[in-house]
């Protein structure tokens, strides 16, 4: 069994001002897409979590239920909650999150009139 | 659902409020310490009760626990009349209360176990390693922060439902208060614990409240979600200095 993740505050950067378990899903479906926890990899437990990251249980229990719900974490009864280790899932997350980057480019290369492909171009232009 | 609440631990009682005061009025050599003080804590949430110094928090949550009857207004602890007689259903932290100098950690604890009929060893144990707490330190020879972690793990190796902590953070080091607010983190994971903590000093516990009430001049000035707050934008600190700023 891979060992446990232990995390410190330090591994996740939250702002008190928006839903923290938003920000904790937007950074572990991050760390997941990159391979910073690996498939299969084991997650703390819910009061480690919470204790470790100083946050209300309960907002832990929101973050995992998110990403279950995404196919992101599976939990095993008695066992644990681990990332999961179906690389299709985790390719489907990537491609969200990759769709909702360029989307989120394009509007901006709309606001100053051009299409995405400008916009890289003109980027990359040499001064 | 029943509206009458059995005032046990367990069962229905787990449906009504850990604490619901109503109307509480409180006044001292004719001033108005508390007026008008209605607000429920949700069994199973950590309440955050927020206000300046002397804004009367001290005094309310004297009343809540039952040491202090208010001169109006009610409060009831699961369901139940607050009183000497509830004791049992809270620990309490008092604002700078004091443990015996001459005792070594170890003892005190010893006879704490011996006073509370609630004492967890177990619970004990674990802490003691959570919150770094050495048995061998006379108590007469510990810092602020040291102090602070053996009465806060005098407060939790009880297994009373509801605790209420007075200004745990009060001249306490960092180090200190984030070991307190991970153990008290650790202490409601599994949702049997209701906390009400009454402070000054939002930083280290304003990820933690499920829910904050405001208090000033003795009077509610508000009672909010925190999730409610994040989700309009608002963080419990530009909350507390939209209120008392």
């Amino acid at each position: 069994m891979p060992p446990i993740q232990v995390w410190t505050i330090d591994d996740f950067r939250l702002d008190p001002s928006r839903p923290l378990y938003e920000q904790l899903v937007e950074q572990m479906r991050a760390k997941i897409a990159r391979g910073e926890l690996e498939p299969g990899a084991r997650l703390p437990s819910v009061r480690e979590a919470a204790a470790a990251l100083r946050v209300n249980p309960t907002t832990i229990m929101k973050t995992y239920q998110e990403l279950e719900r995404l196919g992101l974490i599976v939990t095993h009864r008695g066992q644990g909650t681990f990332v999961t280790d179906a690389a299709a899932a985790i390719r489907d997350s990537r491609r969200q999150l990759a769709r909702a980057a360029v989307a989120q480019l394009e509007e901006t290369a709309r606001s100053i009139g051009l299409t995405l492909a400008e916009i890289i171009a003109l980027a990359q232009e040499e001064e | 659902m029943s509206n009458i609440a059995k005032p046990t631990q367990e069962g229905s009682a787990a449906k009504a409020p850990a604490i619901r005061c109503r109307d509480v009025g409180m006044t001292l050599k004719k001033k108005s310490i508390l007026a008008n003080v209605t607000f429920e804590v949700e069994a199973g949430s950590l309440t955050g009760l927020l206000g300046p110094n002397g804004a009367g928090k001290s005094t309310l949550m004297r009343i809540l626990t039952g040491l202090v009857p208010p001169e109006s207004g009610t409060v009831e602890l699961f369901g139940a009349p607050a009183g000497p007689e509830r004791l049992g259903v809270l620990s309490f932290l008092p604002d700078r209360g004091q443990l015996p100098p001459y005792l070594t950690a170890g003892e005190w604890l010893q006879l704490a176990a011996g006073l509370y009929p609630d004492w967890s060893r177990a619970a004990e144990r674990d802490l003691s390693g959570k919150l770094g707490v050495d048995p061998a330190q006379r108590i007469g020879a510990m810092s602020r922060g040291e102090e602070a972690r053996l009465q806060l793990l005098t407060c939790l190796s009880r297994q009373a439902p509801l605790t209420v902590l007075d200004e745990p953070f009060t001249g306490v080091d960092l180090v200190s208060r984030e070991r307190i607010a991970s153990a008290v983190v650790g202490e409601m994971a599994d949702g049997e614990r209701t906390f009400l903590i009454a402070t000054h000093d939002i930083r280290e516990m304003e990820q933690l409240f499920d829910r904050i009430v405001l208090v000033g001049d003795g009077t509610i000035r508000g009672s909010h979600l925190v999730e409610d707050l994040r989700r309009s934008g608002r963080s419990v600190e530009s909350c507390y200095r939209e209120v008392f700023a």
